[in-house]
């Protein structure tokens, strides 16, 4: 019981400490009334993040670790990279698409590595994921390349690594 | 000042990547390859622009707040164009090799 409540005061203290760090970053003012006024937006969000909790029992954990660092730099190189393959189609002869569509297989169980599969893959330009369901993402892609390369499974793999939280 | 031309590099560059996209938006013939050609300005061209202003301030609040306007904007806008796709997808929208597929179906038939 005792790491029980343990655990929920870490959880909030980490809500409280990055909400304060959001509000002061954003408004950068120390004037005393203003930090009231702070004070008090981060107890009212953290009191419904607490009803919240209560109501839909999935307590969201702040999704910041060193993984997640990471393969956010690794897909900013995966744009840049993607991203001139686009341009190089678009500024040369339009007869070179080979748009294509398919129904991948995804292996990650969470709903939230589906979303951030999804999203990285609509974020590199090039393909884009039209539909995504239990354990299929449909993704339509400018080249039947792109598409090989997802099958490769690179990112869904470097994705396994990123610890998000079960829900 | 090497900061300072730095900034210029990445802003012109930016230019260019949402100048590209803008072109691949006409020049792409059906709407989901339209879709992919807005994403380069989506992706590329906000990094390197937000990058480039970065450079420009003197690495305050100002910094900070570039960074999250980055961060949402990546977040939503594919969140936007995933959005854009599958409604056209389900509203029954066919894709290039799909039209095609059903025309050669037609003609043998």
């Amino acid at each position: 019981m005792t790491t029980k409540s343990g655990k929920k005061t870490v959880y909030f203290a980490s809500w409280i400490l990055a909400l304060a760090a959001f509000w002061l970053l954003l408004s950068g003012y120390l004037k005393p009334l203003l930090l009231c006024f702070g004070v008090a937006s981060v107890a009212l969000v953290v009191l419904l993040l607490r009803h919240m909790d209560n109501i839909d029992k999935q307590p969201q954990k702040l999704p910041l670790s060193f993984a997640f660092f990471r393969y956010s730099s690794w897909l900013m190189g995966q744009i840049v990279l993607s991203s001139i393959e686009v341009t190089k189609l678009i500024w040369g002869n339009s007869k070179n698409l080979s748009p294509a569509i398919e129904k991948l297989p995804v292996t990650s169980s969470t709903g939230r590595k589906r979303v951030l599969y999804a999203n990285s893959i609509t974020l590199t330009p090039g393909t884009l994921s039209v539909d995504v369901d239990d354990d299929h993402v449909t993704i339509h892609a400018l080249n039947e390349k792109s598409l090989d390369v997802l099958r490769a499974g690179k990112m869904a793999k470097k994705i396994a690594t990123v610890p998000v939280a079960k829900n | 000042m090497i900061l300072e031309s730095i900034s210029t590099i990445l802003l012109i560059l930016g230019a260019f990547f949402s100048l590209t996209g803008a072109i691949g938006l006409f020049r792409f013939p059906d709407f989901f390859t339209r879709v992919h050609a807005a994403s380069v300005t989506d992706s590329i061209a906000t990094i390197l622009i937000i990058f480039g202003l970065i450079l420009r301030t003197d690495f305050d609040l100002v910094t900070v707040k570039l960074l999250l306007i980055l961060v949402f904007l990546l977040f939503t806008s594919p969140t936007a164009s995933h959005a854009l796709a599958k409604s056209a997808r389900h509203g029954g929208l066919l894709t290039l090799p799909e039209i095609r597929a059903t025309k050669k179906e037609d003609c043998s038939s």
